[in-house]
C-alpha cells in the first residue's frame, strides 16, 4: 500500500490518485457470479438491449461503490477511516468502458477531534461523461499525533 | 433452503402515499414495511477473494492471512457488506426464477406486479463503522422509508428507497445503507 497520507498534508481543490478500471463481460460475470446477481441485464446482450432497452450489457451499479470505497481506501491508507458514501447512477457503465476513477477534496475540518475530509467522486467512462457522480467522507490521521 | 439467510424477525407496518401509478399498482401500503430481519452464513475466504478479483482491487488484506494481521484477519472489501447476508430468496432453480433471472428483488418482497416494471439501482448512501470479517455471520434489517414516482423521458418512473442496517454476531453495527431503486415501465406489457 502506499504511504499514509495525513491531515495536515492535504488541501481543498487537491485531487486524489486516480484508478483505472477496464469493465469486461469477464469482469461483469466474475461479480455477479461472486455474489450470485443473476439479472440478465448484465450479461445477456439481447435481453439488456431488446427487451430492457439498454444500450448494451451493463455492468452492475454496485461495482461503482465498490470503486469508490477502493478509492477512499487507498487514499485513507492504513491510518484512516473511509466513513461514508454516496453516489447517483446516472450514465450506465458499460461491458468494455475504460473508467476513471478519481476524487476532489472539497472540504478538509475538524469534528470531534478527528480530521475530516469531504470529497467529490466521479466515475468518467472513454468519453469523458460521469456515470455515477459521487461523495465521499474520510478521517484522516494527524501527523502529529 | 437451509443455505439461503433466514428471516429471524419482521412484521409488516402500514403507510401512505399519494401518486397515481403507485395507487393503481397498490404499493402504497408497503413505504413504513419493516421488510424483516435476515442473517447469512459465515462470509468465506473464497467468495471475498472471487469478489476482490472482480472489482479488480489488489490489497492483500483480502486474501492473504499475513497481510490481513493487522486489520485482525482477512476481510471483506468495503463495500461487500451489502452482499454479506446474500439476497434473501435469490437462490431458486431457473424454473422459479422470473424473466430478468431474479426470484426477488432487494426490499420488496412478494409485491404484487413487480415484474411489470423493470429495475436498476439509482441512488445509495452508506456509512461504514466496523470491517466485515471472513467467518461472520452477518444480520441486516431492511425497511422501506419511501416511494415516489416521477415523469421520465419515456414515461413514468418509480422510486422505491430502502434502508438497511448491518450488524455482525457480536452485536455491532457494520454498516447503515441507504438504497434508491428505479422501476421503469418495459418495452413490452406485462411479463411470462
Amino acid at each position: 500500500m502506499a504511504s499514509q497520507t495525513f491531515f495536515e498534508d492535504v488541501r481543498e481543490g487537491q485531487e486524489i490518485p486516480s484508478l483505472r478500471k477496464d469493465v469486461s463481460p469477464v469482469s461483469i460475470l466474475m461479480y455477479v457470479a461472486s455474489v450470485w446477481l443473476m439479472d440478465r441485464i448484465h450479461f445477456d446482450q439481447p435481453f439488456a438491449t431488446q427487451r430492457r432497452g439498454l444500450p448494451g450489457v451493463v455492468a452492475p451499479g454496485n461495482m461503482g461503490g465498490d470503486y469508490y470505497a477502493q478509492l477512499l481506501s487507498e487514499f485513507a491508507g492504513d491510518d484512516g477511516q473511509v466513513r461514508k458514501m454516496s453516489f447517483q447512477f446516472r450514465n450506465f457503465m458499460l461491458a468494455d468502458d475504460v473508467l476513471e476513477v478519481g476524487g476532489r477534496i472539497v472540504k478538509k475540518y475538524m469534528s470531534e477531534g478527528k480530521g475530516i475530509v469531504d470529497l467529490e467522486l466521479w466515475i468518467k467512462n472513454q468519453g469523458q461523461v460521469n456515470c455515477v457522480p459521487g461523495k465521499g467522507l474520510v478521517a484522516l490521521p494527524f501527523r502529529k499525533g | 433452503m437451509a443455505g439461503e439467510p433466514q428471516r429471524t424477525e419482521g412484521k409488516d407496518q402500514g403507510g401512505t402515499l399519494k401518486g397515481s401509478l403507485l395507487e393503481e399498482l397498490g404499493w402504497t401500503k408497503y413505504v413504513g414495511q419493516d421488510t424483516g430481519t435476515w442473517t447469512g452464513e459465515p462470509v468465506l475466504a473464497r467468495d471475498v477473494r472471487r469478489y476482490a478479483l472482480a472489482i479488480d482491487d489488489p490489497n492483500p488484506i483480502y486474501r492473504d492471512p499475513g497481510a490481513a494481521r493487522k486489520v485482525g484477519g482477512l476481510v471483506a472489501p468495503l463495500f461487500y457488506v451489502t452482499w454479506a447476508v446474500g439476497v434473501p430468496g435469490s437462490e431458486r432453480g431457473t424454473k422459479e426464477l422470473g424473466e430478468d433471472g431474479l426470484a426477488t428483488f432487494v426490499g420488496i418482497p412478494d409485491i404484487p406486479n413487480v415484474w411489470d416494471l423493470g429495475w436498476v439501482r439509482g441512488g445509495e448512501e452508506i456509512e461504514f463503522f466496523e470491517r466485515v470479517h471472513v467467518g461472520d455471520r452477518v444480520t441486516v434489517n431492511g425497511k422501506i422509508v419511501d416511494m415516489k414516482e416521477k415523469e421520465g423521458k419515456s414515461g413514468k418512473l418509480l422510486l422505491v428507497t430502502s434502508e438497511f442496517v448491518y450488524t455482525n454476531q457480536a452485536g455491532e453495527k457494520l454498516a447503515t445503507h441507504r438504497l434508491t431503486m428505479i422501476g421503469t415501465p418495459r418495452k413490452e406489457a406485462g411479463h411470462g
